[in-house]
């Protein structure tokens, strides 16, 4: 699955009055993307092909191709990322870290393949659960991305998020967890990457997510963070993730799906959300990009189809806003 | 990560047969340089000869972050091997704060060109918690000074640049936990220093710059609470801070009312002055509900004037609202406003801002109006 962004650009023809969505172009864009390996950008985006494949695999589930991808190429692929040590890198021969960690797990979980693992890597479940437990630092409840310690709001989110669609999260101290999500919270009802930083509709994502996957959201403020999750909706109907930036479309899904998760999606215009999102596809090449005119990519395309489907456009699969996965897939993990 | 603001200029499904060639050339020599690094290190050839050749990819891709890794484990036994004095022919030895220097330097010229690329950080990071674990304290200090000066310029090109901001968080975490000097100093000198006057006065300084600058109104809401209780200030004191911030942000409004970030810090003020606001985010400490009541009108009223001039600016009305629920928090009752007024100011919200109608019907059920 290569990054790399184009061939198309967001919103370069004049769309019909009432709004499409070209779902087959995005599906043929999202296709195409492993063919590129004739262009440099293709080998510059190796660090981030795991991650790549998730946000593909998940844009094609949720536009209704769950079969567009081979699902044993894509179980081999993400084998074939994974470490002794139980961690995923971003391809094989890089190293593991949470963060693909973390892909590797939605795609085996969107693709009911944690068999498959057991089948071929012994306590593979167990093993991944492991890496990622070993990462909590049990001093201050968060986790470090790798071996080299970063510490990060994002990697104690996508642990809580592996772990739970594992069915794993006893092997790490969730209390303590909360706890570091609370010490990142301000007096907007935003939250940081750690405690004292500025709040971020990223952060906001991963903190609230957090909170959601242990079900402590009655430590949240609600009122005060969805208003300040509504504030990011400028006039054009695009969301930014912090006072006075521009607005993205990745930024449809962090404020979006966080207002979700506090109920509050009707605090925005959801119409005007969605006409921006659709703004920025390519009706041609397919593929979606930050703003209209610039280039796509698979990482905006699937954070602007799963904005749409949290919007409830017509014709798409219902996505989970905690997971950012179909809402089917983390239903069957979780039980429910 | 993806390409944000990038704008396409010409179609690259259209290429020369001549810029496909170089293309492809240019992937071959890239194959190659990873493909050597890799062996390399995974053979544990950790010579400074593979670590140029690792600043070299670096410096082609620095979001690769397995070679980062790579990097790290080279210089751990580079700097090790430099510091041990056991003697090594086969070897050439450079001294650790030369090796030291040159990552300083890598990664401070690949911050200018990425300054949002989260490993170029990290790795900086990485090498100034390394320095000091291996220098003497004096060393150290004045390496995590100079990088107050380049987390400064950092943010003189980009002011909000999230990165640098807790970047700089963390480096004053450093340089107050890090000993003043080496040597003990004269009875009642305090070995550490505490930066929150200094980091206030920058504050200041950004916002002087461009008041919209939220990240800056952000770190100063935390500043204060923390340089209050380090100046042991008193009653009288602590309520001239609240007075004085609230004059400047006041101003603020007043120069230009449509700012998000001013009247997020705004409602920071306000906050501290709630009976709920916890203890280690007050300003005063000693406010009676009466003085709250006139703080509130106080605010009212100016905001009000403000509006007098800017009718069609929502956040005044916003403002209003939050003031007069929080008056009525503290059963101020409604002498400086009626209902009338409550429901004025939220038909105002509706009739301005249309985007958030949702919350807004939400509110006027919640304030029964």
């Amino acid at each position: 699955m290569s990054l790399v962004s184009g061939p198309g650009r967001g919103g370069m023809t004049d769309l019909p009055e009432e709004l499409r969505l070209f779902v087959d172009k995005h599906v043929s864009y999202i296709q195409s993307l492993d063919t590129r390996k004739d262009e440099l950008e293709y080998w510059l985006t190796e660090h981030l092909r795991l991650n790549g494949l998730y946000w593909g695999l998940t844009a094609l589930h949720l536009l209704g191709h769950p079969d567009a991808l081979p699902r044993h190429e894509v179980v081999d692929f993400v084998l074939s990322c994974m470490h002794e040590s139980g961690g995923f890198g971003a391809a094989p021969g890089h190293d593991a870290h949470m963060l693909y960690t973390v892909s590797g797990v939605q795609i085996l979980a969107t693709l009911d393949a944690f068999d498959d693992l057991e089948a071929r890597v012994k306590s593979g479940r167990q093993r991944i659960g492991q890496y990622i437990a070993d990462l909590q630092d049990p001093e201050s409840g968060t986790f470090a991305g790798d071996e080299w310690q970063e510490k990060d709001t994002r990697f104690l989110y996508g642990a809580l998020n592996a772990l739970s669609l594992l069915g794993l999260l006893h092997l790490v101290n969730v209390d303590k967890a909360v706890e570091h999500v609370q010490s990142c919270a301000n007096f907007d009802g935003g939250y940081g990457t750690s405690p004292g930083a500025e709040s971020h509709a990223g952060q906001v994502f991963t903190c609230l997510g957090a909170l959601t996957i242990t079900g402590r959201l009655d430590l949240v403020d609600k009122d005060k963070l969805g208003a300040w999750l509504s504030e990011r909706q400028l006039k054009n109907g695009g969301l930014n993730g912090r006072p006075e930036k521009k607005e993205d479309v990745c930024y449809s899904w962090w404020v979006l799906s966080s207002l979700a998760m506090l109920n509050k999606v009707h605090w925005i215009d959801g119409k005007k959300l969605a006409s921006f999102i659709l703004h920025c596809q390519d009706p041609e090449l397919g593929g979606f990009a930050d703003r209209p005119g610039d280039m796509v990519d698979v990482f905006h395309t699937v954070f602007g189809i799963a904005g749409l489907s949290l919007l409830k456009f017509p014709g798409l699969a219902e996505v989970d806003p905690v997971y950012c996965m179909p809402r089917v897939v983390t239903k069957r993990c979780l039980g429910q | 990560m993806a390409s944000h603001g990038i704008t396409r200029v010409a179609d690259s499904t259209v290429r020369s047969v001549e810029s496909r060639q170089r293309e492809l050339q240019q992937i071959a020599a890239y194959k190659d340089l990873v493909d050597i690094v890799n062996t390399k290190v995974a053979e544990r050839w950790y010579t400074i000869e593979v670590l140029a050749l690792v600043t070299k990819l670096l410096n082609e891709n620095p979001e690769y972050y397995t070679i980062w890794n790579h990097r790290r484990r080279i210089l751990g036994s580079l700097l090790s091997e430099s510091l041990s004095g056991a003697p090594d022919s086969q070897k050439q030895k450079q001294p650790a704060e030369d090796l030291i220097n040159s990552d300083l330097q890598l990664t401070f010229g690949l911050l200018r060109k990425f300054p949002k690329c989260y490993w170029i950080w990290n790795h900086r990071h990485w090498i100034l918690q390394k320095a000091e674990s291996l220098l003497d304290v004096t060393t150290a200090r004045r390496l995590w000074l100079g990088e107050l000066q380049l987390v400064s310029k950092m943010l003189h090109s980009d002011s909000r640049n999230f990165h640098a901001w807790n970047y700089r968080r963390f480096v004053v975490t450093q340089l107050e936990r890090i000993p003043v000097s080496a040597t003990p100093l004269p009875d009642a000198t305090p070995s550490k220093q505490s930066l929150a006057e200094s980091e206030f006065e920058y504050t200041t300084k950004m916002i002087k710059t461009n008041l919209s600058n939220f990240s800056a109104w952000h770190n100063r809401s935390r500043l204060i609470p923390r340089l209050l209780d380090e100046r042991e200030a008193d009653i009288a004191t602590r309520r001239k801070m609240l007075d004085d911030e609230l004059a400047l942000i006041c101003t603020a409004v007043n120069t230009d009312p449509f700012d998000q970030s001013i009247w997020y810090y705004h409602q920071f003020l306000m906050s501290t002055l709630s009976p709920d606001c916890p203890r280690q985010s007050r300003l005063a400490l000693d406010l009676s509900n009466q003085d709250r009541q006139r703080y509130y009108e106080h605010e009212m009223e100016y905001i009000r004037e403000i509006l007098e001039d800017e009718e069609d600016c929502k956040w005044i009305y916003e403002a209003l609202l939050h003031c007069a629920s929080s008056y009525l928090d503290i059963d101020g009752g409604t002498k400086t406003f009626t209902t009338v007024d409550m429901r004025s100011w939220l038909d105002a919200l509706k009739r301005l801002d249309p985007l958030r109608k949702g919350r807004w019907d939400e509110l006027s059920r919640s304030l029964n109006l």
